[in-house]
This record gives structure tokens, sequence and C-alpha cells, in this order.
């Protein structure tokens, strides 16, 4: 099949599954234990706020009536107003998420260089020494908590030895540019990526091996090529997809990630404003937070399926 | 699977996935070290409140954020002056708790969820679709947002933990019974007009339960991370209870001037997950069929 009826297919798939988590994210609400209204204004909320809030909410009609109004104003964008700001959600959350794709962004990019570099590294060289540090780091890195690793890094690298800014994304004094973000992301972005670069090196590594041991690397041997070109040539080529479908199955828990790491580190993004959002106890935002980050993680999904095919040889 | 010479397809047809369990996890070390961490730690929370030095709650403010090694505190005091070895001894009961029981519970959800999936088509259909629009939601993203609306508390976070887990488990069951569904002795079964239930729960658990227990294995390390985290957001275990999420969570805001309040229970959590991911990765080998034939003894000629 031709990747753009491919891209196209796995488009219109992926539409019911938004619509789903439409559905999801609205039903979620019936959650929140006891009167909606009255969690939400607290205990001092009169009996007038209570009805009012009811009423522009529309929690006195049906669900399916409920949802089908809900629906038609997140069609135009509006994802209700955040209880803690009196704000748009959305208008809160457009800036937010910019800055949380930096963040994403970077931890991807550490996680598909440095998981595949650390594959490429040590395939080659199985059971050797440099092949089983890498398997140790991996399985260590794999294990580490974020929020955990997040701190001591934070303390050892930011407090202790002050290579990298405490906090933020840029410095507030004189701060701005390319580089000062930079200079700032470093820090976030290994922490979030740190267990997926394991992964990805763990899955990537042990395909390798097995293309390794195929009759045709033997046959490239027999035909006189070096390691360097074996590896460079098929190695990692048929390896290739693979690598991809891990990467790409990491979008998921990046996000998870970010969450944490932008607590830890005040990176000003959806992790951080959920987090807020959550201890203030502001519904529509929580919604908001989660609704946006669930469709950024299928349309990365669906990027990423699209990636993986392109690059299966078998594929096309 | 192809390349599996057919002369050795009967010793191996006739072991029982037990016999690879205990050839494959035994016969490993790793495998038996991160088992043995693992019965220590448990060990450990059994018996914690005898073996701890001090009680977890029980607070000497003049020596608060003292670091390891003060006379009588191993491991230091946090910043209520608390034995930080005492709460961590303690901690373990809650962090093992909710790795492990949400995983059981998901399971026991999901087995019959995908087999019944599995069997009536139809129904199948719909699950997997349900299925699909909670793999839409990052996996500890979901579980923060159901903790989130529920509320803090011990107990919603093992339902959003357990939410969490089904489409994941229920897909590996799936998968496991769609196999089995097409094999001789399920037609055999049915040509005897044996009932769909007990074909299902009686004919094909014993086969399908197997790739659960085995993924279950391969993600305790991951909810018992996703579980500390929620306690580290506050929407888990709720202080001044000792849990390794929470503590790691308290410390944070002495990182400057006590760092050892995070740091210890971070590591013995970081210890746990690898131990857990290490006999989970044993495990899977010892069951796959590709990995499992080393394990079998070279056959005697029959």
């Amino acid at each position: 099949m031709h990747l753009a009826l491919f891209t196209l297919g796995r488009l219109g798939s992926a539409i019911p599954v938004l619509i789903g988590v439409t559905v999801v994210v609205f039903l979620s609400v019936q959650l929140v234990p006891g009167d909606i209204a009255l969690s939400i204004l607290g205990r001092m909320a009169t009996q007038e706020q209570l009805a009012a809030l009811r009423e522009s909410m529309g929690l006195d009609r049906p669900l399916i009536v409920q949802y089908g109004r809900w629906f038609a104003a997140l069609l135009q964008g509006d994802i209700g107003v955040s209880l803690a700001q009196q704000l748009p959600v959305a208008q809160i959350l457009v800036p937010k998420i910019w800055n949380s794709l930096i963040l994403m962004a970077g931890s991807l990019f550490l996680v598909l260089t440095i998981g595949f570099g650390l594959a490429v590294i040590s395939a080659p060289r199985f059971r050797s020494l440099t092949d089983r540090i890498v398997v140790a780091l991996t399985l260590v890195f794999a294990s580490l908590p974020v929020f955990w690793l997040g701190i001591i890094l934070l303390y050892f690298l930011a407090f202790k030895l002050k290579l990298f800014p405490i906090s933020g994304m840029y410095d507030v004094v004189g701060g701005g540019g390319f580089w000062d973000l930079i200079h700032h992301l470093i820090l976030p972005a290994s922490v979030t990526a740190a267990s997926s670069i394991a992964v990805v090196a763990r899955v990537t590594r042990s395909r390798m091996i097995d293309v390794l041991n195929e009759p045709y690397i033997l046959a490239a041997k027999a035909r006189g090529l070096t390691r360097r070109q074996i590896v460079l040539r098929h190695a990692v080529r048929n390896s290739l997809a693979t690598f991809a479908s891990i990467g790409g199955l990491q979008i998921g828990y990046l996000f998870g990630g970010v969450v944490f790491t932008e607590i830890i580190f005040n990176w000003p993004g959806i992790g951080m404003q959920l987090y807020d959002a959550i201890l203030a106890r502001d519904i529509p935002m929580i919604q908001g937070c989660v609704l946006v980050v669930a469709v950024v993680f299928v349309l990365g999904n669906l990027m990423s399926d699209v990636v993986v095919r392109a690059l299966d040889p078998k594929g096309s | 699977m192809t390349g599996i010479p057919t002369a050795l397809k009967p010793p191996i047809g006739r072991r029982s996935n037990l016999y690879f369990v205990w050839r494959g996890v035994l016969g490993d070390p790793v495998a038996r070290i991160a088992a043995g961490v693992i019965a220590g730690m448990m060990l450990a929370a059994a018996f914690a409140p005898w073996i701890s030095p001090w009680a977890p709650n029980a607070a000497n403010p003049e020596l608060r954020l003292m670091p390891p090694g003060t006379p009588g505190h191993l491991l230091g005091l946090d910043q209520q002056g608390r034995d930080i070895l005492s709460r961590t001894l303690h901690g373990a009961r809650l962090t093992l708790i909710c790795g492990i029981l949400p995983v059981v519970i998901g399971a026991a959800i999901s087995i019959p969820l995908g087999m019944l999936g599995a069997w009536y088509r139809r129904l199948g259909a719909v699950i997997m679709r349900l299925m699909d629009v909670l793999f839409a939601f990052p996996m500890a993203l979901l579980a923060i947002m159901l903790a989130a609306l529920m509320g803090p508390g011990i107990g919603n976070m093992m339902i959003a933990l357990v939410v969490t887990l089904i489409p994941y488990n229920t897909r590996v069951v799936y998968a496991a019974a769609c196999l089995e569904r097409d094999q001789a002795y399920v037609e055999a079964a049915r040509a005897m007009a044996t009932p769909d239930l007990k074909i299902l729960f009686v004919e094909m658990l014993p086969n399908v339960v197997a790739a659960s227990v085995v993924y279950s294995c391969t993600i305790i390390g991951a909810v018992v991370i996703t579980a500390a985290g929620l306690s580290f957001l506050g929407l888990g275990v709720q202080p001044p209870t000792a849990e390794w999420g929470i503590m790691t969570s308290e410390g944070r805001s002495f990182i400057f001037n006590a760092p050892h309040i995070a740091a210890v229970p971070g590591i013995a959590i970081t210890i746990l997950v690898m131990a857990f991911n290490l006999l989970g990765d044993s495990l899977r080998d010892s069951l796959d069929p590709r990995t499992r034939l080393r394990l079998v003894k070279p056959a005697k000629e029959t």
C-alpha cells in the first residue's frame, strides 16, 4: 500500500479514537464524588451560586445533552473556564502547550540519539566489557523513578556543581534567546528521557544482535566487508523499523514523565499547569490538560506509525 | 515458531510451564538475586514494627534534618526528626501493596474480559475499541486524571491504577486467547458440545493465564513507580503515613539542606523496581518459546 494511503487510513481510524477520548474526558467529571457544583465552589457557597453554576455548566440536563453542548463548544476551541483563574482554559493552555512540546522534543531527541547510539556501540561488541556496561546502565536507568532522578540531579548538577539553572525556561535577568533555552532545557529533558533511553537502547540492541546473527551478515563478512561497513550497511538499516516503533512507544512515557519534571524544574508547561489544577481542584482545567495531552499523544502515535511504515523494508 | 527443529518438539511439548519457570528463573543467578531482594523487602515490610529501631512517626525535633550516621539513626532523620530507616521499613508495606495489588486486580478483570472478547467476536470488537480509547491516554496521565478527579486517597489511587492497567493486560489476554481459540483441542471440545463457558474457563484458561501472569510480572516495576509518583503528587498515600513516594515528595522541600531525606526512599524504589524488572524479564524469557529451548536439558534418547 502506498504510504500516503496508509497515512490517510490511519488518520481515518484516529478520528473515532479522538471522539472516544472526548467522551472519556467528559464522563470523567462523573467521578468527582458528591455534588459537582458543591465540590467546585466549596462549603461556603450559597444556594444561588450553586444554582447558577449548575445552570452555566448545564449540570441539570441529561448527560447526553451535556455532552452535546460540551462537544460543540470544544469544536470551537472552548474547553471551559478555569475555576481558579476565571479565564478560558484554552487561552491559558496554548502557551503552555508550546513549552511542553519544547521539553518533549528535547527529551525525544535525547531518547532517539542516545538510545540508538548505545545500541550501535554495544550490539556489535556482544558480551564485551562495553556491552556489559551498557546493559548494566540501561538496567539501572530503566528502573529510576523520574521524580526522584529529577530531585537528585537538581541537587548535584544544578545546586552543587552549578552546571545548570535550577528552574524555569529562561533566566529572569538578561534571559531569553535560543542558547539560554537550551541551557535550561538540558537537565529536565535528560531526566524525562532517562528511562526511555534505556528502553530504546535495550530493545534496539537486542534487535541488532539478532540481525548480526543472520546468514547474510556472515555472507557480508565473507565478502570482506569490515565490521564498520557491516554495522552501518546492514545492522543499522535492518534495525531501523524496530528502533522507530519502540521510539514511538516512548512518546506516552515521556508525556507521563514531563508532568513530574515540569513540577520539579518549574517548567511552565501543561504538566505544571495540571499539578496546579489538581491542587486547586480546578476540574475544567484538569480536563483541558488531559484532553490536550491525549490529542497530541494520538497524533504523535500516528506520526510514529507512518515513520515505522516508511522505514520498514518489508512494509511497502 | 519456525526454526525449531521438529526433533526437539516432543520433549518441549511435554514440559509444563511450571518446569520452565522453575528452571529458567531459579537457574538464572541474576533472577535468584532479584527474587531474594524482593523477598527481603517483603519480609522487611511484614516485620517492620518489630525490626524498626523507632516508630515511623516518632519525632525528635531536636535532631531534625540530621544526616545519615547520626548515633541511633543509621539513615538520618527527616524534617520533623523522624527516623528515616524506620520510615523506609514501614513505607515498604504500602509501596509493595500499591505496586502489586492493582496488577493482581487488573489481571483478574482483564482475563475474563480478554477471553470473552476473543470468543464472542462482536463483543470482542466492542471491548477492543473501548480499549483503543483508553490507549489514547498516556498511562501515567490517565492514572493522574482519574485519581485527581476521584480525590486523594489510597483507595482511589488503587482504582485509578487498575483502570489504567486493564487495557494493557486485556490486549495481552485477547491476543493469547485468539491463538488458543483456533487450536484443535478447542475444536474437539466444541464438537463434544461442551458449553462455551466451560471451554473458555476450564479448557482454555490454563493456556491463556501464563501470558497474563508473565505480562503482569513485567509491569509491576512500572506500577510501583506510577503509584509512588501519584503519592508524590499528593494523590495517593497521605502524610504522615510512611510510603516511599510521599517520603520523596516531602524530602523535595529540603533537598538543598538535607538531600538524604529524598535520596533514601528513592534508592529503595529503584532497587525494588530493578528487582521486579529483572525477575519479570527472566520469567518472560523462560516462558518464551524462542528462548526456552536452551533451558531443556540435552534430550535423552527415548
